[in-house]
């Protein structure tokens, strides 16, 4: 345990006087005054409309932000004494919010909103990220529901985007989720999802939960132990995949640390992925997920620029990373022109296989092989928006698809390199 | 004179048999003690080879990078290699411990600076060490992030890193030691110096537009930042 | 003889002793019957009284007791001036007033004023003709397409407002069942017959009227005829005259209508002196189902000031049905899942069940719920049997299921009466768990733990205090919800009262900062709590347990 416990006493104090709950909607924050008085709102119109009778709570968990983020959600609260009274809501819906222990960490956060699930007994549980703006009442029953009407353990979303936005995940993330773990998760690092109260005690009581949530990863591992614990999962459509405006778009590095390393590490931690099951679907909820199409301006030489010159000038670091083949047709590629070039599916599958056998064996500094992998993430990238120029959103799909399926068809590829057999 | 002979003989064997007589038992002690030697040094041995089991000293040095160095050569483990270092100073300290007691004229006071010098040789060995862990370590870093910022010249500011954490730790070695302290505190004052005109030379004629961006990085408005990631990755 | 026991208690000479009352909802039919003819009577009701002054209560209030045909439990009356044959003789109602007041308990009686049975002579002399001078004492039209914005009332029964008689071939106005004219208001004749008929009864002796039906008493174009200003104008002269001629005399509105409605029944405190908080009885039972204090909290902010001479009227379970109207459809829903998951139990828009049948006859809810009777602000109504914890007969039409013999022992007929049990006007409780060999007066006299002993301790509490009835409340919030928790003042006395409306333990932090200093005195033990500081005062609680606090400064 972390010397500080992330259940900090105040937190304790606030889940007491609510009690035991059926529903419990958990949003955790680090100075997000800007939109979380809209998304607590939201949060609340969804439960007062869709779920009035069950017993719920909004559990803010919150970092230690700077700015009014505690008082706005405190604010939001439908309790008798501060609001005019609400003629929908049969009861008192409390919303609190407290400090976790330990600093802002998204895997804190988690940890505290599963304690609280856990605590109070509720029965299903929603986590709302505070970016998510464009929130609609809607969610929290679409997410709900399937927990709570139809035995659900897991409910990750899906949404509808744009057919270049979330290029890491589905040109890795979401691939090599589905080849390792044999089940077809959209969205592995889901920002918003549900889950069941037999799932949240049972993560909460695993051991070493609370040095995972020291990390990144934490809400991968969430969806890794419902497959690998057999947990049954759903998806549930929500809308539209906005970020908050304030953000900055995400680094490629930060979004590889956090997207790519804890998959890598998942590895280690969850030997179920060697099991050949082929992969299942996952039942979506709420209409299938479309991809938009409006024209998009983007640097694509940049990407193009940025591979050639980190092959060149990591080869020596590569050399020790991936295998001599591989290495030699990266710098075969990194030749070409513009035009012709093209990353494809067979060796940027084996690309990734090879840096997670060495991200394994630590061949050097695991954090160092992460930035490695940023130069070759970005000529992928390239290659997927010159693939897809023109596409619609179907053709999108078939690629996507053909890509998880050549993940799946080397995954013996990843056990050789695993068992030193190559 | 044969009886002088004889008694100067018989003088003789009896000084020889009295000084051997004397001197045997030295030796045994001297043998002694480098046995013991030996079976402390083990001792100590398998303490630090526990010592850096526990604090997983290998992944350390496998995240600095030095066990990839290690292996190319042959070498066995860093913890390996440092507890038999180890062993072999401690042993060799015992020897000559040893040696001492046997009581050779004139051995004595080089003896006594050897194992006085001792210790400074054990820290220099682990700062040099250390230091190209280190240098190995942060010019890979400074490798990377140049690659990934996309600066013009990542190889560079990489070997420039690593030469300069080695030339540091190898001087530092170096005072250690009490080497020729003058010439080499000149010679990194020298490098030092270069490399840091160097730098500046390049930032200030070549590397405008570098010292440009990454200002305006650094202080600019990050909406301001020219990203190729207009698309969220994730 | 009844005088013989020595009982003498002079009623009270205060103007306001409706405030401190503690009523006793009672059916002449079901209470005792003396004759043995199997109905309920004034003599046996007379010979029950000392058993009321013994429970604790101080007024009695009579449901109809006129001559009438009984189609509508009385509610039907066809002669306002007499009492109906089964029950006596207005004698006998002479002499249970004066053994009633001779024990301190004043008793109020019904006045249906907005319609009368079919049977009654004045209804029958209007539909002889159409030119019959009575003619115009009821509403008649040739269509029944006038008031169209009015709703029905019973709406498992009736089918529109308006009836055919065949007799005067004349649509007429009902807004009950359709054997029950309502009177036109609009001719004098009608309002000044009805204030002679409740002079009669006040000479009697009488101490109030509950005034049945009152918002529909006029009918107007265009309106959905219920609460008209002329309703309120004509019910004001009533008040005045009453005031005048009977000073110390009450009227009481039954009018179901949401409490921002009922303020105009109060007026500047000349029209009504109480009246029935409708809407609070089903959320005090929905708080108590949903664990929530919310649905409580929220209907007593929304219920209006009222005048300083006026007085709320507060009921778990009456003669009707639980009823349903006042609150959203949402709530009804709920209320119907949770406490009449039966259909059989539902009626109308609410549910015609007894108080520990609801309760699950929990005596740890049904304590609760009569501790929250007795510490919300208003006048607390007890219907007969509830202290015994009776049950209810949903198999019985209407709501006759509620309205079963009282249940005094063990014996024949439960003690209620001498007759063959077929002869009883309804049959009696007989299953094993409300029985009235289970649940009766006697076998709960003998033990001190019984409902009726903690009832009489209960009421007996509530009267140490005049706070309960006349003081004034204030809400605290502590964070758990479940905690139901007021402060009562009234001149230099100040309760608390805190529910644990949760079937678990609670822990609660109450902020009693304001109160700084004084000390806790529970007011059923007497025990003495620790002294209010700054700190949060913290209480722990069992399941569905409350406490009243005196708070004083040592």
């Amino acid at each position: 345990m972390p010397e500080e416990s992330i259940l900090t006493d105040d937190f304790l104090h606030e889940l007491m006087s609510v009690g035991e709950v059926d529903l419990l909607v958990g949003v955790p924050t680090y100075n997000d005054a800007a939109s979380i008085g809209q998304i607590v709102q939201a949060i609340r119109a969804g439960l007062v409309k869709y779920f009035p009778r069950q017993r719920a709570v909004i559990v803010n968990a919150d970092g230690g932000s700077q700015d009014q983020t505690q008082e706005l959600v405190r604010a939001a609260s439908i309790n008798d004494l501060q609001q005019a009274p609400s003629p929908h809501a049969l009861r008192t819906l409390h919303s609190i919010s407290a400090r976790y222990g330990g600093g802002p960490a998204s895997g804190r956060g988690l940890y505290a909103i599963l304690a609280a699930a856990d605590l109070l007994h509720s029965s299903a549980c929603a986590v709302i990220s505070a970016d998510s703006t464009n929130i609609e009442p809607e969610w929290i029953a679409h997410l709900l529901q399937p927990v709570c009407r139809d035995g659900f353990d897991l409910v990750t979303p899906v949404y509808h985007r744009h057919k270049f936005d979330g290029l890491l995940l589905r040109n890795l993330v979401y691939p090599m989720t589905r080849a390792l773990y044999a089940r077809q998760v959209r969205e592995p690092y889901p920002s918003e999802f549900a889950f069941s109260g037999r799932l949240a005690t049972q993560i909460f009581g695993q051991e070493g939960w609370a040095e995972e949530a020291e990390q990144d990863g934490a809400k991968l591992y969430l969806t890794i132990s419902a497959i690998t614990s057999g947990f049954k999962l759903a998806q549930a459509l929500l809308g539209n995949k906005t970020r908050a405006q304030s953000n900055p778009p995400a680094d490629v590095v930060d979004a590889l640390r956090e997207g790519v390393g804890p998959l890598f590490l998942s590895l280690d931690h969850y030997p179920a992925w060697r099991s050949n099951a082929p992969s299942e679907p996952v039942p979506i909820f709420g209409g299938r997920p479309e991809l938009t199409l409006d024209p998009l301006r983007i640097n694509r030489k940049r990407l193009y620029d940025l591979f050639r010159s980190g092959v060149e000038e990591l080869a020596p670091l590569l050399n020790s990373i991936v295998s001599r083949s591989t290495l030699r047709e990266l710098q075969q590629l990194a030749s070409r022109e513009e035009q012709d070039f093209c990353y494809c599916d067979e060796l940027w599958v084996r690309t990734i296989y090879e840096f997670a056998a060495s991200y394994h064996r630590a061949v050097i500094n695991r954090d160092h092989i992460i930035q490695a992998l940023a130069p070759l993430y970005r000529g992928r990238a390239y290659t997927f928006l010159l693939e897809n120029r023109d596409s619609q959103g179907e053709e999108v799909e078939r690629n996507v698809e053909a890509l998880c399926l050549t993940f799946e068809k080397f995954k013996p590829y990843l056990e050789d390199l695993w068992d030193g057999r190559r | 004179m044969w009886d002088k002979f004889v008694v100067e003989l018989s003088q003789a064997t009896q000084e020889i048999i009295r000084n051997l007589a004397q001197f045997l038992p030295r030796l045994l002690v001297t043998l002694i003690t480098v046995v013991i030697g030996g079976l402390a040094a083990w001792v100590i041995e398998v303490i630090v080879r526990s010592v850096l089991r526990l604090v997983k000293f290998d992944r350390l040095s496998d995240d600095a990078g030095a066990s990839q160095f290690l292996r190319r050569t042959a070498l066995p483990s860093s913890t390996e290699l440092l507890s038999r270092f180890v062993f072999w100073v401690a042993w060799i300290g015992f020897i000559l411990v040893g040696v001492n007691v046997l009581g050779i004229v004139g051995l004595e006071p080089h003896i006594s600076k050897l194992v006085a010098y001792l210790p400074r040789l054990v820290a220099a060995v682990c700062l040099i060490f250390f230091g190209l862990l280190a240098a190995s370590f942060f010019s890979r870093a400074a490798l990377l992030a140049a690659v990934n910022a996309g600066s013009p010249s990542p190889k560079l500011i990489s070997s420039a890193v690593r030469t300069l954490i080695t030339v540091l730790s190898v001087s530092m070695a170096f005072e250690e030691l009490g080497l020729a302290e003058q010439t080499v505190l000149i010679a990194f004052g020298l490098i030092f110096g270069a490399l840091l005109f160097g730098l500046a030379l390049a930032f200030g004629l070549g590397g405008q537009e570098l010292a440009k961006r990454f200002l305006e990085a650094r202080f600019a408005h990050p909406k301001q930042r020219e990203h190729e990631d207009e698309l969220s990755p994730l | 003889m009844l005088f013989a026991f020595g009982v003498f208690v002079s009623l009270s000479q205060d103007l306001q002793w409706y405030k401190d009352a503690l009523i006793y909802q009672v059916h002449v039919r079901s209470f005792q019957d003396s004759s043995g003819d199997g109905i309920g009577d004034f003599r046996g009701l007379a010979q029950k009284l000392d058993y009321l002054h013994d429970l604790g209560i101080n007024t009695l209030w009579l449901m109809p007791f006129f001559p009438s045909p009984l189609r509508d439990d009385g509610y039907d009356i066809s002669d306002y001036r007499s009492v109906h044959p089964s029950y006596g003789t207005l004698d006998d109602f002479k002499g249970f007033l004066e053994a009633a007041h001779a024990r301190g308990i004043r008793v109020i009686i019904e006045m249906v004023l907005n319609h009368t049975s079919d049977q009654h002579a004045w209804f029958q002399q209007s539909r002889s003709s159409r030119d019959n001078p009575r003619r115009d004492w009821y509403v008649w039209s040739d269509t029944d397409t006038r008031y169209q914005g009015t709703r029905i009332i019973f709406l498992d029964t009736e089918l529109s407002n308006w009836a055919w008689d065949p007799v005067s071939k004349q649509y007429y106005w009902h807004r009950f069942f359709s054997h029950q004219p309502d009177l036109n208001y609009d001719n004098p004749e009608v309002r000044e017959e009805m204030w002679e008929v409740m002079r009669f009864w006040l000479r009697l002796g009488v101490d109030g009227f509950r005034l049945d039906a009152v918002p529909y008493l006029i009918e107007r174009e265009g309106t959905n005829c219920e609460n008209l200003p002329e309703t309120h104008a004509l019910l004001k002269e009533y008040r005045a005259r009453l005031d005048r001629e009977f000073p110390g005399k009450m009227f009481l509105a039954e009018a179901n209508q949401w409490p921002e409605d009922l303020g105009p029944y109060f007026s500047a405190g000349d029209e009504f002196h109480m009246a029935f908080h409708f809407p609070l009885m089903p959320r005090m039972f929905m708080g108590l189902k949903l664990e929530d204090r919310k649905p409580i909290t929220e209907i007593l902010q929304r219920t209006p000031e009222i005048p300083q001479t006026c007085q709320w009227c507060l009921f778990l379970r009456n003669h009707d049905e639980l009823t349903l109207e006042m609150v959203t459809d949402m709530e009804r829903d709920y209320m119907y899942d949770e406490y009449a998951r039966d259909r059989s139990m539902r009626l109308n828009l609410g549910i015609r069940r007894r108080l520990a049948p609801l309760l699950d006859n929990d005596r740890r809810r049904i304590e609760l719920m009569n501790g929250l009777l007795m510490s919300l602000p208003g006048t607390p109504i007890i219907y007969y049997g509830d202290e015994i914890g009776m049950g209810d007969n949903v198999n019985l039409g209407d709501r006759n299921g509620v309205r079963t013999p009282m249940q005094w022992d063990g014996g024949w007929n439960g003690g209620f009466s001498l007759a063959d049990p077929e002869k009883l006007y309804s049959p009696l409780m007989l299953n094993p768990v409300y029985g009235y060999q289970a649940v009766n007066v006697a076998s709960q006299k003998r033990f001190e733990h019984s409902l009726l002993s903690w009832m009489k301790r209960l009421l007996a509490v509530r009267k140490s205090s005049a706070v309960f009835g006349r003081g004034s409340i204030e809400f605290l919030y502590p964070a758990n919800h479940r905690v139901l928790a007021y402060v009562r003042k009234w001149g230099k006395e100040t309760i608390l009262a805190v529910n644990n409306l949760s079937s678990s333990a609670q822990a609660v932090e109450l902020d009693l900062r304001a109160y700084k200093g004084n000390i806790l005195i529970e007011m059923f033990g007497r025990n003495i709590f620790p002294r209010i500081g700054d700190l949060p005062y913290l209480l722990t609680m069992g399941p569905y347990q409350f406490y009243w606090f005196r708070l004083r400064k040592v």
